[in-house]
């Protein structure tokens, strides 16, 4: 089998095992989004949160982002200025998203996850739920089969217990010296890359217009650092050139940068199509949703015909 | 002829572990219930445990946490102690005989050495040598509580652990010898979408499995209600929660002991109804079971 046959299957294969006519969700009703992930970048990447983000803004949330790492492996500047160079490309991405002009650093050593104390970190997400008191908070999902890198699984792991914890008294009471006070968010929105693996099963779509698509193709921009890709633009060129082909969009463009930054715009409006189809508009993104009952099974039949409007 | 090549290879592989593990005969007519936190077992496993004890079997408890974090507005120190006497109420009107709690404290298992909690657990498998283990599934996802996944964790692998005599050689010296527990329940919340699928064969992998609890619905909910500081702190949140989005719940305008009896109550129904759903069953529990099956395939037999 050669490699296009084999990528024709694959993709047959994915859409025989992905979710189909996912239900559309809106933002609820609220006024603060805490996003917390480990990198610089994962806000804003294809499988990233990007849209989530911009539909809570247009319904009139602020949106914090907690950036878990200090980044110290991503790029070609050596550890410090990597550190340096991610933050700036940061907050550069979230000027674009429209999220507020304050990263909260937790700046835990890159990818050296695994062997810290998962207690200390969540500790830190309990605090910050307390702090910003936020109404739904987004990140990776934490049942993600395969996910490879610590980061995303550590983080998420903690903050998947941090969000309702936050509500207990007992859970850490040194911090309501610190002149907060408990705080329980009853939404998460967890994104993960599906063709990893089947324990990210999405359970909803979040639509996105065309503004917000190409907001988000904008703000992958900024993290040029470690998305600047020349090379891959001049590889694609060559490689279309040797089977006699050529891309028309690239023809009047000489710098192989902007070509670079050209094809992850195509990519992160592919990805956006490709999830808007699972709830038959144009443009969405996938996440598994837990609701604020949700860990109440038992009770749902019965909150849903005696919960009444006060 | 392939078959019975298959057949004799596997034959020689189980003779070859027999050295290694206990007789499965040298089991006593005990179902032993590791749970992670006082509730977990109670709704999702209590009604089954009540029918085997009413059929004969003596039943044991072990509480890996303390429980010290969940209640509504009590000391951790109070909340531990409130909750320890009433789990063991719950655990007496199950029918369960002997409460062993191990005083882990809730919500921080995560950073608790692996195997500190699986060597604890595996030595009470030893001693009591139950017939049938409960314990916290941990494979199901989405259960937010991740004390189940390392309560869980480490209980399945005591489950194996206290099958090997290379484990825990020191209880040599005190005849306790290597147990092999003949059938597991892995138990957990109704959340994950992914629970009635069956992984695999039935061959080293548990299986989805029903149980009728119609018979014991009433007891499990009666022990359901005992565990009341843990059922006040679901209510208040409740409570708490609907206030706070402008909406209500009339059964908590007053929240009481009568109106969180009536709302555990609701929830226990619910979950047996969710877990009847697809079954002949008006009432039942749902499981991932590790029986003969798990260790022998039925072609082997």
């Amino acid at each position: 089998m050669n490699r296009l046959t084999f990528a024709i299957v694959l993709l047959g294969m994915c859409g025989v095992l992905s979710a189909a006519d996912l239900p559309l969700v809106d933002p609820p009703p609220g006024k603060v989004l805490l996003v917390a992930q480990p990198h610089h970048d994962d806000h804003t990447t294809d499988y990233g949160l990007a849209g989530v983000i911009l539909r809570f803004i247009a319904d009139g949330y602020k949106a914090y982002y907690v950036r878990g790492t200090n980044d110290e492996k991503d790029g070609r500047l050596g550890f410090p200025r990597n550190d340096m160079m991610n933050l700036k490309e940061t907050y550069d991405a979230l000027r674009i998203l429209g999220m507020e002009d304050h990263v909260i650093n937790l700046n835990w050593r890159n990818n050296f996850e695994t062997s810290y104390a998962l207690n200390d970190q969540r500790e830190q997400l309990i605090f910050l739920v307390r702090k910003y008191k936020p109404d739904a908070v987004a990140g990776h999902n934490a049942w993600e089969h395969y996910q490879k890198n610590p980061g995303h699984r550590n983080l998420s792991w903690n903050y998947e217990e941090a969000y309702w914890l936050a509500g207990y008294r007992n859970v850490h009471p040194e911090h309501f010296e610190m002149g907060v006070g408990p705080h329980e968010t009853y939404h998460y929105f967890g994104k993960a890359r599906l063709d990893w693996g089947r324990g990210h099963r999405p359970n909803v779509i979040l639509e996105m217009t065309e503004e917000q698509v190409k907001v988000k193709e904008k703000a992958i921009h900024a993290h040029q650092h470690v998305y600047a890709n020349p090379g891959g633009a001049r590889s694609t060129r060559t490689r279309l050139a040797l089977q006699g082909l050529y891309l028309p969009e690239l023809e009047d463009v000489d710098d192989d940068t902007t070509a670079g930054n050209m094809m992850i715009e195509w990519n992160m409006n592919w990805i956006s199509r490709r999830w808007g189809k699972e709830a038959n508009v144009k443009y969405g993104e996938d996440y598994y949703y837990m609701g604020e009952f949700y860990h109440l099974p038992g009770l749902k039949e019965f909150l849903d015909k005696n919960v009444e409007a006060k | 002829m392939t078959r019975r090549i298959l057949a004799f290879v596997s034959l020689i592989f189980l003779a070859s572990l027999a050295p290694l593990t206990a007789q499965i005969g040298e089991t006593n007519n005990t179902v032993v219930v590791i749970t992670s936190d006082a509730s977990n077992y109670v709704l999702h496993a209590g009604g089954t445990v009540a029918k085997m004890i009413e059929d004969g079997m003596e039943g044991i408890l072990i509480r890996i946490g303390n429980d010290e974090k969940d209640s509504w507005d009590l000391s951790p120190e109070e909340t531990a102690l409130r909750t320890k006497q009433e789990s063991e109420a719950a655990a007496k009107i199950l029918g369960i005989n002997k409460v062993i709690s191990l005083g882990f404290r809730s919500s921080d298992f995560r950073d608790v050495p692996f195997t500190t909690m699986r060597d604890r657990l595996a030595h009470y498998i030893r001693v009591h040598k139950p017939r049938v283990l409960f314990i916290p599934n941990a494979h199901t996802q989405y259960d937010r509580n991740h004390d189940r996944y390392y309560g869980g964790r480490a209980a399945e692998d005591a489950w194996r652990a206290a099958a090997f005599k290379n484990y825990l050689p020191a209880m040599k010296d005190v005849n306790l010898g290597a147990h092999v527990t003949p059938e597991v329940y892995y138990f957990a919340p109704l959340v994950d979408p992914a629970r009635r699928e069956p992984e695999s064969t039935g061959t080293f992998v548990p299986q989805p499995k029903m149980t009728d609890i119609s018979g014991t619905l009433e007891k499990k909910i009666k022990a359901a209600q005992a565990l009341k500081t843990i059922n006040r702190s679901v209510a208040m949140r409740l409570k708490q929660r609907l206030d706070s989005t402008d909406r209500r719940l009339p059964l908590l305008d007053r929240v009481d002991e009568a109106s969180i009896s009536k709302l555990v109550e609701q929830r226990v129904r619910g979950l047996a109804r969710l877990s009847a759903e697809g079954t002949d069953f008006q009432a039942a529990e749902e499981f991932r079971f590790a029986g003969v099956e798990f260790r022998i395939p039925a072609s082997y037999r």
